[in-house]
């Protein structure tokens, strides 16, 4: 299906004009000032393997611990610090960047047709502010200062009355820090869904991945602010003195749970809706057949984001609010599992009546659509406040939110790691090394979270470092370690198997999957200017079209909307996709990684409470800025 | 030049993503402030005395007025906007000059207030003062942003008008609209401690 | 019907559904916050007169949301929900109109009944007491 064959001069020469014009710097410096959307999501994805590493080593270290009863491989502090930073470390440095940053800025570009995000210099940005904060708050572990008040960080444990030290210090500045990247790869995605689908490409007749993945941007726009509110207030009551969560002086602790939670539920979701949108790519690929209840699917992913926004209070039903506050939030938990339901008929009818090709990547997605309703049922359970107040802070929460986060947001990834490997790199991965891997994950995941339900029941509370013999723990939580390892097991191999595949495998080709969507249309690897036509668009799954697939290379022939003069994309309609604009795009720039850089020296000097040098380094973020926009793009000429 | 540029497709006007970028970031700006005029009412409602005894209710009068100022600076921008897409750059030179003098006046004199109460009563009496002087720190600190802009755009301006300007007037246009809208709301939530 | 008109309805299908649940979720809670609270407690505020009625012109707002989406539904039928090239720009619209009205009475139907169980939980719920 590849769009440049047979090339002929006409369309030779454009190609080679757009190479010329789309062509990165070599060398380490390229790396530095990319502002391809290819490379960055690859910087996403690299750097978010290592914090996944990270997390994972903290996660058995942790399993290792709780093996067996009274054992002490490490410390209580350590431990606080552990369980914090792992839960810090997945949410933040690895599903968010993993999900936005590395699969949404490499792919969805390419599905919608374009050439780059809308704003690539704030893109770049996203990156290095993202690495900047990962290095920020991992020197704090290093320091032995790492939050240790758990990844929600309560109060009054989290003041400084009771943790007089610099370690929530680093987490709420490292949140902030962390949260800028979020946000402006949110609205890079929000706008660039919005302008630069390719013409045709009317918003109901867009990839449900990228519904998906609008869904996630809105979330983090509207929840990650809430966040930094939390987290600058708690900041300026270690600080500077002030009394939001201090009830002596009139303050309320239960403020800071309102505020964590109003984020923290969207949140879980925003972890979880990449992940839906990886799984609608991925069924029709293997199963050749169009999602079921397209637009049902559309509207459920964007719902359960939304309706995720008022359902923050039931993680407070065991914190002393009236009966009358807390059934608004047991309502719309209960009701918020309606879209979830409507697409997980939407993926199993699509796969029955399609049968399926049961390669690697459908076996993670058959095996997160098996975790997310083990993970929903005991989801689901919470709405019942009695419940809810039983099992609050034990084992059993855990293994809920696990059976989530992990079964269910994971799996994906992973299913999306070797559906889009051929894409990325070119080649093919091995396919019994892949079924193996999942099937070790699949095993290892059930043994290392289901008996967590059991031991939680049971009354074993989270976040202890160590429980007694005697109460009948002790063999569940050694299957929990055993699964834990065996898990981890699974993802060596799965990496390694992609890893060897990278330098071994056979050539993809640019189609190896007859995939649906438009990322499939052109090279494998794409090449930097990702199409060389701004391709016609008339149905979500554009890549089945072939009459348009076919238009393309009339238009390459033609030069119609070849654009190859310079850095040029097109701009569109909102929402029904006619073209609007031909702009010129920025390419390569130094200044988001200067800015970067800046930013980290006023947030290393806000931790070390220098508050003058910090607004020293703030004139040096603004200089920065002017620079940025020192350089005018070419006037439009079209 | 070859036909390559020619689009084979009738067009539309569409906002441009520069607008789009800005009504994100007022977005993410509005949600920042929604969370905090929320705490202001839910520390409000758990609160039996509002202001607690021994803090002075907020004055009136001068805020109001110099905020009925600021908001007048919207004209200006708006004016000065629109002089911008028309291509009559004196004129959008003078029109954000205007409106920059309106806003550097009304910053200035609520700097030098801001400092006056905290003197008064310190930031760290109770939870009402801290969630008073953030609440309101936080809108100046958004007033002080706006007039950078201006500063820049003037800056830019100086050196002749280009597309891409006329779209950076547009933009900090929207944003000064955003924040004037939002002081009164802050000024309203902050006086409604008075009811 | 014109498309046009039919275009104001389909977002109003979509949005005001929406709109509405947030407004009557918040103000709801916060009610609830504010009858409880030390502060809001002196305010004589009628917990259940206030759910009732939030709840009730809640419902019928989203009510008449989904009664926009199920007509721009049926005043779209067979016009797909955009799987192929449109013939023209009058099928462009009514697809994307057919493609939203069918998602919006989704939406609306999740809502109404968020806001019938929260409206009438709250009522049954007995004052303050934590639960």
């Amino acid at each position: 299906m590849a769009v440049v064959a047979p090339p002929r001069p006409a369309a030779e020469r454009r190609e080679a004009r757009l190479e010329l014009a789309w062509r990165g710097r070599p060398g380490l410096l390229g790396w530095l000032t990319t502002t391809d959307h290819k490379r960055i999501g690859l910087l996403y994805f690299w750097t978010t393997l290592v914090f996944f590493g990270a997390g994972g080593v903290e996660a058995l270290l942790m399993r290792t611990q709780l093996e067996r009863p009274n054992n002490d491989v490490v410390s209580p502090s350590t431990y606080d610090q552990l369980f914090s930073m792992h839960g810090i470390t997945m949410i933040f440095f690895f599903i968010i960047p993993m999900t936005t940053g590395a699969f949404g800025n490499y792919l969805l570009p390419l599905m919608i047709g374009a050439r780059d995000m809308a704003f690539p210099r704030m893109n770049a940005l996203s990156f290095w502010i993202f690495l900047a904060s990962g290095i920020f708050i991992y020197i704090s572990l290093f320091m032995g200062m790492a939050p240790d008040a758990g990844w929600f960080d309560y109060v009054p444990l989290a003041s400084r009355a009771y943790s007089p030290g610099s370690n929530i210090d680093f987490y709420c500045l490292g949140i902030i820090f962390n949260g800028i990247a979020s946000t402006l790869t949110a609205g890079q995605f929000i706008v660039t869904i919005f302008t630069s689908r390719a013409p045709g490409m009317s918003l109901n007749r867009m990839p449900l991945f990228c519904f998906a993945f609008l869904a996630a941007s809105f979330g983090l726009l509207f929840a990650l602010p809430v966040l930094t509110v939390d987290t600058v207030f708690l900041f300026l009551d270690r600080n500077i003195g002030t009394h939001f969560f201090d009830v002596a002086h009139g303050g309320s602790a239960v403020l800071w749970q309102h505020l964590f939670w109003f984020f923290g539920h969207p949140e879980v979701y925003i972890l979880i809706v990449p992940a839906f949108g990886i799984a609608t790519e991925i069924i029709p690929a293997f199963t050749q057949r169009r999602m079921q209840a397209f637009p049902l699917v559309a509207i459920a992913e964007l719902l359960v984001v939304f309706i995720g926004f008022g359902v923050w209070a039931h993680h407070m039903f065991a914190v002393g609010m009236p009966t009358v506050t807390m059934v608004f939030f047991a309502a719309a938990s209960a009701m918020v599992v309606i879209p979830s339901t409507i697409q997980v008929f939407a993926w199993c009818w699509t796969m029955v009546i399609g049968g399926g090709r049961f390669r690697t990547p459908l076996l993670f997605i058959v095996g997160f659509v098996f975790m997310f309703v083990t993970g929903g049922l005991t989801g689901i359970m919470f709405v019942a406040i009695p419940f809810d107040q039983q099992v609050t802070d034990t084992y059993f929460i855990v293994a809920h939110f696990h059976y989530i986060i992990f079964g269910a947001a994971v799996f994906p990834i992973f299913g999306g790691m070797y559906y889009w490997f051929p894409k990325v790199t070119g080649k093919l991965y091995f396919e019994l090394p892949g079924q193996i891997s999942f099937w070790t994950i699949f095993v290892g995941t059930n043994l290392l979270f289901f008996p967590m339900h059991i031991v939680g029941l049971l009354g074993m509370p989270r976040r202890q470092y160590t429980y007694p013999d005697g109460l009948g723990w002790g063999a569940y939580n050694l299957a929990e370690t055993i699964g834990g390892f065996l898990t981890a097991a699974g993802i060596v191999l799965l990496l390694g198997n992609l890893l060897v595949s990278w330098f071994r495998g056979e050539e993809a080709g640019p189609d190896p999957w007859h995939g649906p969507t438009l990322e499939w249309s052109t090279g494998s690897p794409p090449p930097e200017y990702n199409f060389a036509v701004i391709p016609k668009v008339s149905s979500a799954y554009a890549n089945w079209d072939h009459e348009d697939r076919e238009e393309d290379r009339r238009r390459l022939e033609q030069g119609v909307l070849v654009l190859d003069e310079g850095n040029r994309q097109v701009a569109v309609t909102p929402v029904d996709g006619h073209l609007s604009e031909i702009v010129d795009m920025p390419h390569g720039s130094p200044w988001p990684i200067l800015l970067a850089l800046a930013l980290s020296l006023v947030f290393t000097m806000l931790v070390i409470e220098r508050y003058g040098a910090a607004a020293i380094m703030g004139v040096l973020c603004l200089l920065a800025l002017v620079g940025w926009h020192s350089h005018e793009p070419a006037e439009e000429t079209a | 030049m070859d036909v390559a540029a020619r689009p084979a497709l009738p067009r539309r006007n569409g906002p441009t993503a520069a607008l789009l970028g800005m009504a994100v970031l007022v977005a993410s700006e509005a949600t920042l402030f929604a969370a905090m005029i929320g705490t202001y009412y839910y520390l409000r409602f758990e609160t039996a005395v509002w202001p607690p005894r021994g803090v002075p209710e907020p004055k009136w009068v001068v805020p109001v007025i110099l905020v009925a100022v600021l908001v007048c600076s919207s004209v200006p921008m708006e004016l000065g906007s629109r002089a911008a897409q028309q291509g009559r750059l004196a004129a959008a030179r003078s029109f954000f000059l205007v409106a920059l003098v309106l806003q550097a006046g009304y910053f200035a004199y609520e700097v030098h207030d801001f400092a006056d109460q905290l003197r008064e009563t310190p930031i760290d009496r109770n939870a009402y003062t801290s969630v008073y002087y953030t609440l309101l720190g936080a809108d100046h600190a958004h007033v002080f942003v706006g007039i950078l802009f201006v500063v820049w755009l003037l800056g830019k301006l100086a050196f002749g008008l280009t597309p891409y300007r006329v779209n950076a007037a547009r933009v900090i246009t929207w944003y000064w609209h955003f924040v004037n809208l939002l002081t009164i709301v802050v000024l309203a939530t902050l006086l409604s401690a008075r009811a | 019907m014109t498309l046009r008109q039919l275009g104001i309805l389909q977002w109003l299908g979509l949005l005001l559904g929406a709109g509405v649940w947030v407004a009557q979720h918040l103000i709801g809670s916060g009610l609830t916050q504010a009858d409880c609270g030390a502060g809001g407690a002196g305010w004589g505020i009628s917990n259940d007169a206030w759910q009732a009625a939030l709840a009730l012109a809640a419902a019928a707002l989203v009510l008449s949301a989904e009664a926009a989406a199920i007509t721009v539904f049926a005043r779209t039928r067979g016009a797909g929900f955009g799987d192929g090239p449109p013939s023209d720009e009058g099928e462009l619209r009514r697809t994307r109109l057919h493609f939203f009205a069918a998602a919006s009475i989704a939406a609306n139907a999740i809502f109404f009944l968020i806001i019938v169980l929260d409206g009438v939980a709250s009522i049954v719920a007995t004052g303050c007491r934590q639960g």
